[in-house]
Protein backbone atom coordinates (compact mmCIF):
# COMPACT_ATOMS: atom_id res chain seq x y z
CA UNK A 1 0.00 0.00 0.00
CA UNK A 2 3.04 1.97 0.83
CA UNK A 3 4.57 1.09 -2.20
CA UNK A 4 1.21 2.43 -4.12
CA UNK A 5 1.92 5.40 -2.65
CA UNK A 6 5.01 6.55 -3.06
CA UNK A 7 4.88 6.13 -7.02
CA UNK A 8 4.05 9.09 -8.51
CA UNK A 9 1.27 9.17 -10.65
CA UNK A 10 1.60 11.17 -13.70
CA UNK A 11 -0.70 14.48 -13.42
CA UNK A 12 -3.29 15.89 -16.52
CA UNK A 13 -2.76 18.90 -17.91
CA UNK A 14 -4.27 20.74 -20.22
CA UNK A 15 -3.06 23.63 -22.00
CA UNK A 16 -5.20 26.30 -23.88
CA UNK A 17 -3.76 28.12 -26.17
CA UNK A 18 -0.57 27.11 -28.46
CA UNK A 19 2.07 30.42 -28.06
CA UNK A 20 5.25 30.37 -27.32
CA UNK A 21 4.43 30.12 -23.59
CA UNK A 22 1.64 27.17 -23.87
CA UNK A 23 4.06 25.04 -26.74
CA UNK A 24 6.99 25.67 -24.28
CA UNK A 25 5.01 25.05 -21.17
CA UNK A 26 3.85 21.42 -23.05
CA UNK A 27 7.20 20.73 -24.44
CA UNK A 28 8.44 20.48 -20.85
CA UNK A 29 5.95 18.65 -19.24
CA UNK A 30 5.70 16.31 -21.36
CA UNK A 31 9.71 16.02 -21.55
CA UNK A 32 9.04 15.69 -17.64
CA UNK A 33 6.73 12.10 -18.20
CA UNK A 34 3.31 14.28 -17.52
CA UNK A 35 0.05 13.87 -19.38
CA UNK A 36 -0.60 16.73 -21.80
CA UNK A 37 -3.31 18.10 -23.83
CA UNK A 38 -2.97 21.41 -25.46
CA UNK A 39 -5.95 23.37 -27.07
CA UNK A 40 -5.28 25.94 -30.22
CA UNK A 41 -7.93 27.47 -32.37
CA UNK A 42 -5.04 27.14 -35.01
CA UNK A 43 -3.72 23.94 -36.26
CA UNK A 44 -0.76 25.61 -37.29
CA UNK A 45 0.40 27.25 -34.04
CA UNK A 46 1.25 23.51 -32.94
CA UNK A 47 4.15 23.29 -35.28
CA UNK A 48 6.19 25.18 -32.35
CA UNK A 49 5.47 21.90 -30.59
CA UNK A 50 8.65 20.06 -30.65
CA UNK A 51 9.17 16.45 -32.95
CA UNK A 52 9.47 14.40 -29.81
CA UNK A 53 6.14 15.95 -27.70
CA UNK A 54 4.38 13.03 -26.27
CA UNK A 55 0.89 14.54 -25.68
CA UNK A 56 -2.26 15.52 -27.36
CA UNK A 57 -2.70 18.56 -29.32
CA UNK A 58 -6.32 18.77 -30.46
CA UNK A 59 -7.52 21.71 -32.78
CA UNK A 60 -10.62 23.56 -31.11
CA UNK A 61 -12.28 27.02 -29.83
CA UNK A 62 -11.40 26.79 -25.52
CA UNK A 63 -14.11 28.86 -24.59
CA UNK A 64 -16.94 26.10 -26.08
CA UNK A 65 -17.94 23.86 -23.32
CA UNK A 66 -18.00 21.00 -26.05
CA UNK A 67 -14.56 21.59 -26.93
CA UNK A 68 -13.40 21.22 -23.15
CA UNK A 69 -15.60 18.58 -22.49
CA UNK A 70 -13.87 16.32 -24.94
CA UNK A 71 -10.82 17.32 -24.10
CA UNK A 72 -11.62 15.76 -20.59
CA UNK A 73 -11.20 19.07 -19.22
CA UNK A 74 -12.99 17.58 -15.46
CA UNK A 75 -10.15 14.81 -15.34
CA UNK A 76 -7.73 17.30 -15.40
CA UNK A 77 -5.44 18.18 -12.27
CA UNK A 78 -4.26 21.58 -13.73
CA UNK A 79 -5.81 23.69 -16.19
CA UNK A 80 -3.58 26.66 -17.96
CA UNK A 81 -4.90 29.34 -19.70
CA UNK A 82 -2.56 31.17 -22.02
CA UNK A 83 -3.87 32.37 -25.08
CA UNK A 84 -3.41 35.67 -26.53
CA UNK A 85 -6.52 37.13 -25.01
CA UNK A 86 -6.84 38.00 -21.51
CA UNK A 87 -10.45 38.39 -21.34
CA UNK A 88 -10.47 35.06 -22.95
CA UNK A 89 -8.03 33.43 -20.44
CA UNK A 90 -10.29 34.68 -17.24
CA UNK A 91 -13.26 32.95 -19.05
CA UNK A 92 -11.73 29.51 -19.54
CA UNK A 93 -10.41 29.58 -16.19
CA UNK A 94 -13.34 30.38 -14.38
CA UNK A 95 -15.00 27.95 -16.33
CA UNK A 96 -12.38 25.06 -15.85
CA UNK A 97 -12.90 26.31 -12.29
CA UNK A 98 -16.65 26.52 -11.81
CA UNK A 99 -18.28 24.10 -14.40
CA UNK A 100 -15.36 21.36 -14.20
CA UNK A 101 -14.55 21.61 -10.89
CA UNK A 102 -10.48 21.96 -11.49
CA UNK A 103 -8.28 21.50 -8.48
CA UNK A 104 -5.54 24.05 -10.57
CA UNK A 105 -6.36 26.77 -12.77
CA UNK A 106 -3.29 29.10 -13.89
CA UNK A 107 -3.97 32.01 -16.57
CA UNK A 108 -1.49 34.46 -17.67
CA UNK A 109 -2.52 37.88 -17.75
CA UNK A 110 -1.26 40.82 -19.78
CA UNK A 111 -2.58 43.17 -17.87
CA UNK A 112 -2.26 43.12 -13.99
CA UNK A 113 -5.36 45.37 -13.46
CA UNK A 114 -7.82 42.86 -13.63
CA UNK A 115 -6.92 40.67 -11.35
CA UNK A 116 -9.31 41.64 -9.09
CA UNK A 117 -11.88 39.43 -11.06
CA UNK A 118 -9.39 36.59 -9.94
CA UNK A 119 -8.85 36.55 -6.78
CA UNK A 120 -11.79 35.68 -4.95
CA UNK A 121 -12.18 32.44 -7.09
CA UNK A 122 -8.69 31.14 -6.48
CA UNK A 123 -7.03 31.50 -9.50
CA UNK A 124 -3.32 31.90 -9.86
CA UNK A 125 -2.48 34.24 -12.21
CA UNK A 126 1.25 35.15 -14.37
CA UNK A 127 1.57 38.70 -15.16
CA UNK A 128 4.77 38.58 -17.55
CA UNK A 129 5.03 42.28 -17.42
CA UNK A 130 5.31 42.49 -13.55
CA UNK A 131 8.26 39.63 -14.07
CA UNK A 132 10.19 41.18 -16.64
CA UNK A 133 9.89 44.13 -14.40
CA UNK A 134 11.14 42.28 -10.93
CA UNK A 135 13.57 40.67 -12.65
CA UNK A 136 15.02 43.42 -14.48
CA UNK A 137 15.02 44.81 -10.91
CA UNK A 138 17.13 41.83 -10.12
CA UNK A 139 19.76 42.12 -12.58
CA UNK A 140 19.82 46.21 -11.88
CA UNK A 141 20.58 45.62 -8.14
CA UNK A 142 22.87 42.34 -8.90
CA UNK A 143 25.14 45.16 -10.98
CA UNK A 144 25.24 47.64 -8.51
CA UNK A 145 25.88 45.35 -5.90
CA UNK A 146 29.12 44.66 -7.71
CA UNK A 147 30.19 47.87 -8.85
CA UNK A 148 30.19 47.07 -12.67
CA UNK A 149 30.63 49.57 -14.88
CA UNK A 150 28.76 49.46 -18.27
CA UNK A 151 29.96 51.14 -20.79
CA UNK A 152 27.90 52.64 -23.59
CA UNK B 1 -32.81 61.07 -8.68
CA UNK B 2 -31.93 59.91 -11.99
CA UNK B 3 -31.17 56.60 -12.34
CA UNK B 4 -27.55 55.74 -13.79
CA UNK B 5 -26.97 53.00 -16.90
CA UNK B 6 -23.48 52.58 -18.11
CA UNK B 7 -23.99 50.00 -21.65
CA UNK B 8 -20.69 49.07 -23.15
CA UNK B 9 -20.27 47.77 -26.56
CA UNK B 10 -22.54 47.59 -29.04
CA UNK B 11 -22.91 49.94 -31.95
CA UNK B 12 -26.91 49.75 -33.36
CA UNK B 13 -27.99 47.89 -30.18
CA UNK B 14 -26.19 50.66 -28.02
CA UNK B 15 -27.76 53.75 -29.92
CA UNK B 16 -31.15 52.75 -29.88
CA UNK B 17 -31.09 50.89 -26.07
CA UNK B 18 -29.90 54.29 -25.28
CA UNK B 19 -32.69 56.31 -26.88
CA UNK B 20 -35.14 54.68 -25.10
CA UNK B 21 -33.35 54.67 -21.81
CA UNK B 22 -33.38 58.09 -21.92
CA UNK B 23 -37.31 58.50 -23.26
CA UNK B 24 -37.98 57.00 -19.93
CA UNK B 25 -35.49 59.05 -17.53
CA UNK B 26 -32.44 57.63 -17.62
CA UNK B 27 -29.02 59.05 -17.82
CA UNK B 28 -26.96 57.07 -20.06
CA UNK B 29 -23.55 56.45 -20.40
CA UNK B 30 -21.48 54.23 -23.04
CA UNK B 31 -18.65 53.29 -23.93
CA UNK B 32 -16.76 52.07 -26.82
CA UNK B 33 -13.74 50.95 -28.33
CA UNK B 34 -14.19 51.68 -32.03
CA UNK B 35 -13.76 55.53 -32.47
CA UNK B 36 -16.08 55.60 -35.64
CA UNK B 37 -18.85 53.78 -33.58
CA UNK B 38 -18.32 56.77 -31.13
CA UNK B 39 -18.59 59.23 -33.53
CA UNK B 40 -22.10 57.96 -34.41
CA UNK B 41 -23.17 57.65 -30.82
CA UNK B 42 -21.98 60.65 -29.99
CA UNK B 43 -24.18 62.66 -32.26
CA UNK B 44 -27.08 62.00 -30.00
CA UNK B 45 -25.87 64.84 -27.61
CA UNK B 46 -28.32 63.52 -25.06
CA UNK B 47 -25.87 61.04 -23.49
CA UNK B 48 -22.01 61.25 -22.69
CA UNK B 49 -20.19 59.07 -24.87
CA UNK B 50 -16.39 57.21 -23.77
CA UNK B 51 -14.23 55.68 -26.35
CA UNK B 52 -12.01 52.84 -24.66
CA UNK B 53 -11.77 49.29 -23.87
CA UNK B 54 -14.57 48.48 -21.46
CA UNK B 55 -12.98 45.29 -20.27
CA UNK B 56 -10.06 47.72 -18.63
CA UNK B 57 -11.03 48.79 -15.05
CA UNK B 58 -9.67 52.74 -15.51
CA UNK B 59 -11.76 52.98 -18.36
CA UNK B 60 -14.88 52.22 -16.59
CA UNK B 61 -13.16 54.28 -13.71
CA UNK B 62 -13.50 57.27 -16.40
CA UNK B 63 -16.88 56.45 -17.13
CA UNK B 64 -17.91 56.95 -13.48
CA UNK B 65 -19.13 53.22 -12.95
CA UNK B 66 -18.79 53.93 -9.67
CA UNK B 67 -22.11 55.85 -9.60
CA UNK B 68 -24.16 53.61 -12.11
CA UNK B 69 -26.92 51.68 -11.16
CA UNK B 70 -27.17 49.13 -14.17
CA UNK B 71 -24.53 47.84 -16.02
CA UNK B 72 -25.25 46.64 -19.41
CA UNK B 73 -22.45 44.35 -21.52
CA UNK B 74 -23.14 44.09 -24.90
CA UNK B 75 -19.94 43.56 -27.01
CA UNK B 76 -20.43 40.70 -29.45
CA UNK B 77 -17.48 38.93 -27.70
CA UNK B 78 -18.87 36.85 -24.48
CA UNK B 79 -15.42 36.83 -22.72
CA UNK B 80 -15.60 40.54 -22.46
CA UNK B 81 -19.16 40.79 -21.52
CA UNK B 82 -18.24 38.27 -18.23
CA UNK B 83 -15.10 40.40 -17.29
CA UNK B 84 -16.80 43.94 -17.98
CA UNK B 85 -20.00 42.49 -16.20
CA UNK B 86 -17.24 41.22 -13.13
CA UNK B 87 -15.66 43.53 -13.37
CA UNK B 88 -18.95 46.37 -12.80
CA UNK B 89 -19.99 44.04 -10.03
CA UNK B 90 -17.21 43.31 -7.78
CA UNK B 91 -14.61 46.29 -8.67
CA UNK B 92 -17.42 48.98 -8.85
CA UNK B 93 -20.37 47.22 -6.98
CA UNK B 94 -22.99 48.16 -9.27
CA UNK B 95 -26.10 46.50 -8.01
CA UNK B 96 -27.47 45.27 -11.33
CA UNK B 97 -25.54 43.89 -14.02
CA UNK B 98 -26.96 42.35 -17.74
CA UNK B 99 -25.07 40.96 -20.09
CA UNK B 100 -25.51 39.62 -23.96
CA UNK B 101 -24.16 35.79 -24.68
CA UNK B 102 -24.02 34.33 -27.92
CA UNK B 103 -23.27 30.86 -26.85
CA UNK B 104 -26.39 28.92 -25.33
CA UNK B 105 -24.57 26.82 -23.34
CA UNK B 106 -22.81 29.34 -21.67
CA UNK B 107 -26.12 30.83 -19.69
CA UNK B 108 -25.66 28.93 -16.47
CA UNK B 109 -21.92 29.90 -16.14
CA UNK B 110 -22.32 33.44 -16.76
CA UNK B 111 -25.25 33.37 -13.62
CA UNK B 112 -23.06 31.64 -11.41
CA UNK B 113 -20.31 33.88 -11.77
CA UNK B 114 -22.46 36.72 -10.71
CA UNK B 115 -24.32 38.30 -13.96
CA UNK B 116 -27.66 39.27 -12.76
CA UNK B 117 -29.26 38.85 -15.97
CA UNK B 118 -28.37 36.78 -19.23
CA UNK B 119 -29.73 37.62 -22.21
CA UNK B 120 -28.84 35.14 -25.17
CA UNK B 121 -29.80 36.64 -28.35
CA UNK B 122 -29.84 33.49 -30.16
CA UNK B 123 -32.16 31.64 -28.14
CA UNK B 124 -34.24 34.40 -28.00
CA UNK B 125 -34.26 34.74 -31.87
CA UNK B 126 -34.89 31.15 -32.62
CA UNK B 127 -37.76 30.77 -30.10
CA UNK B 128 -38.95 33.49 -31.74
CA UNK B 129 -38.62 31.95 -35.44
CA UNK B 130 -39.50 28.95 -34.03
CA UNK B 131 -43.06 30.01 -32.46
CA UNK B 132 -43.49 32.07 -35.86
CA UNK B 133 -42.97 29.04 -37.76
CA UNK B 134 -44.68 26.66 -36.38
CA UNK B 135 -47.48 27.88 -33.98
CA UNK B 136 -49.48 30.25 -36.40
CA UNK B 137 -52.57 30.32 -34.31
CA UNK B 138 -50.64 31.54 -30.88
CA UNK B 139 -51.28 35.16 -31.33
CA UNK B 140 -48.92 35.99 -28.69
CA UNK B 141 -46.14 33.96 -26.46
CA UNK B 142 -44.61 35.51 -23.82
CA UNK B 143 -41.63 33.17 -22.41
CA UNK B 144 -41.08 34.07 -18.69
CA UNK B 145 -38.21 32.47 -16.46
CA UNK B 146 -36.17 31.27 -19.16
CA UNK B 147 -38.63 30.03 -21.16
CA UNK B 148 -39.91 27.76 -18.00
CA UNK B 149 -43.47 29.23 -18.16
CA UNK B 150 -45.06 30.57 -21.19
CA UNK B 151 -48.69 33.09 -21.29
CA UNK B 152 -49.85 32.64 -24.76
CA UNK B 153 -52.83 33.99 -25.83
CA UNK B 154 -55.28 31.96 -28.35
CA UNK B 155 -58.22 33.17 -30.12
CA UNK B 156 -61.12 30.55 -30.49
CA UNK B 157 -63.25 30.35 -33.49
CA UNK B 158 -66.59 28.32 -33.93
CA UNK B 159 -64.40 25.51 -35.70
CA UNK B 160 -62.26 24.63 -32.38
CA UNK B 161 -63.54 21.33 -30.04
CA UNK B 162 -63.43 24.40 -27.06
CA UNK B 163 -65.82 26.27 -28.30
CA UNK B 164 -69.33 26.26 -26.77
CA UNK B 165 -67.45 23.98 -23.76
CA UNK B 166 -67.70 24.52 -20.43
CA UNK B 167 -64.28 25.09 -18.80
CA UNK B 168 -64.45 21.76 -16.71
CA UNK B 169 -65.40 19.63 -20.04
CA UNK B 170 -62.05 20.70 -20.99
CA UNK B 171 -59.33 17.95 -20.44
CA UNK B 172 -56.22 20.53 -19.68
CA UNK B 173 -53.06 18.98 -18.91
CA UNK B 174 -52.07 19.77 -15.30
CA UNK B 175 -49.45 22.73 -16.20
CA UNK B 176 -51.94 24.74 -17.79
CA UNK B 177 -54.29 27.16 -16.78
CA UNK B 178 -56.89 29.62 -18.69
CA UNK B 179 -55.69 32.38 -16.57
CA UNK B 180 -58.32 34.67 -18.62
CA UNK B 181 -60.97 34.83 -21.38
CA UNK B 182 -61.11 38.18 -23.26
CA UNK B 183 -64.63 38.80 -24.68
CA UNK B 184 -65.06 41.69 -27.02
CA UNK B 185 -64.69 44.13 -24.27
CA UNK B 186 -64.58 42.12 -21.01
CA UNK B 187 -62.37 40.27 -19.08
CA UNK B 188 -63.31 37.11 -17.72
CA UNK B 189 -61.66 35.38 -14.83
CA UNK B 190 -62.81 32.02 -15.72
CA UNK B 191 -63.78 29.89 -13.13
CA UNK B 192 -65.12 25.77 -14.01
CA UNK B 193 -68.48 26.39 -15.03
CA UNK B 194 -67.34 29.68 -17.30
CA UNK B 195 -68.63 28.84 -21.09
CA UNK B 196 -66.59 29.43 -23.75
CA UNK B 197 -67.63 31.33 -27.14
CA UNK B 198 -66.31 31.53 -30.42
CA UNK B 199 -64.16 34.56 -30.84
CA UNK B 200 -63.17 34.71 -26.99
CA UNK B 201 -59.52 35.16 -26.46
CA UNK B 202 -58.06 32.73 -23.77
CA UNK B 203 -55.26 33.87 -22.59
CA UNK B 204 -52.90 30.45 -21.04
CA UNK B 205 -50.34 30.13 -18.53
CA UNK B 206 -48.02 27.32 -19.48
CA UNK B 207 -45.54 25.51 -17.58
CA UNK B 208 -43.26 22.74 -19.04
CA UNK B 209 -43.57 22.88 -22.53
CA UNK B 210 -47.15 21.68 -22.51
CA UNK B 211 -49.03 24.07 -24.22
CA UNK B 212 -49.02 22.55 -27.36
CA UNK B 213 -50.92 19.72 -25.42
CA UNK B 214 -53.28 22.35 -24.91
CA UNK B 215 -53.51 23.68 -27.88
CA UNK B 216 -54.71 20.28 -29.25
CA UNK B 217 -57.50 19.99 -26.64
CA UNK B 218 -58.63 23.44 -27.16
CA UNK B 219 -58.25 23.51 -31.02
CA UNK B 220 -58.03 20.17 -32.40
CA UNK B 221 -56.59 17.83 -34.76
CA UNK B 222 -52.94 17.88 -35.56
CA UNK B 223 -53.36 21.11 -37.23
CA UNK B 224 -50.33 23.40 -38.61
CA UNK B 225 -48.38 24.31 -35.52
CA UNK B 226 -47.28 20.91 -34.39
CA UNK B 227 -45.10 21.42 -37.39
Amino acid sequence: MTLFKNKKQSSYTVIIGCGRLGANLANTLSEEGENVLILDEDKDSFRKLSSSFGGLAVEGDGTELDTLKAADVQRADTVVAVTNNDNVNIMIAQIAKECFSVKRVISRLFDPERECVYQELGIDTICPAVLSANEIDKILNRNAGTQEVVKA
Amino acid sequence: MKRNVLLVGGRSKAKSLAQSLIQKGYQVTIVNSSYVDCEKLAENDKFTVIHGDGTKPYVLEDAGANHMDIAIALTSKDEDNLVICELCKKKFLIPKTLSLLSDPQKTDFFYKMGVDRVICAISAVTSIIEQQAFMEEMAKVIPLGEGRVRIIEIPITEKDPAAQKQIWEIDLPKEVIIGCILRQNQTLIPRGDTRILAGDVLVLISGNDQEEIALLELKGGESKWRG
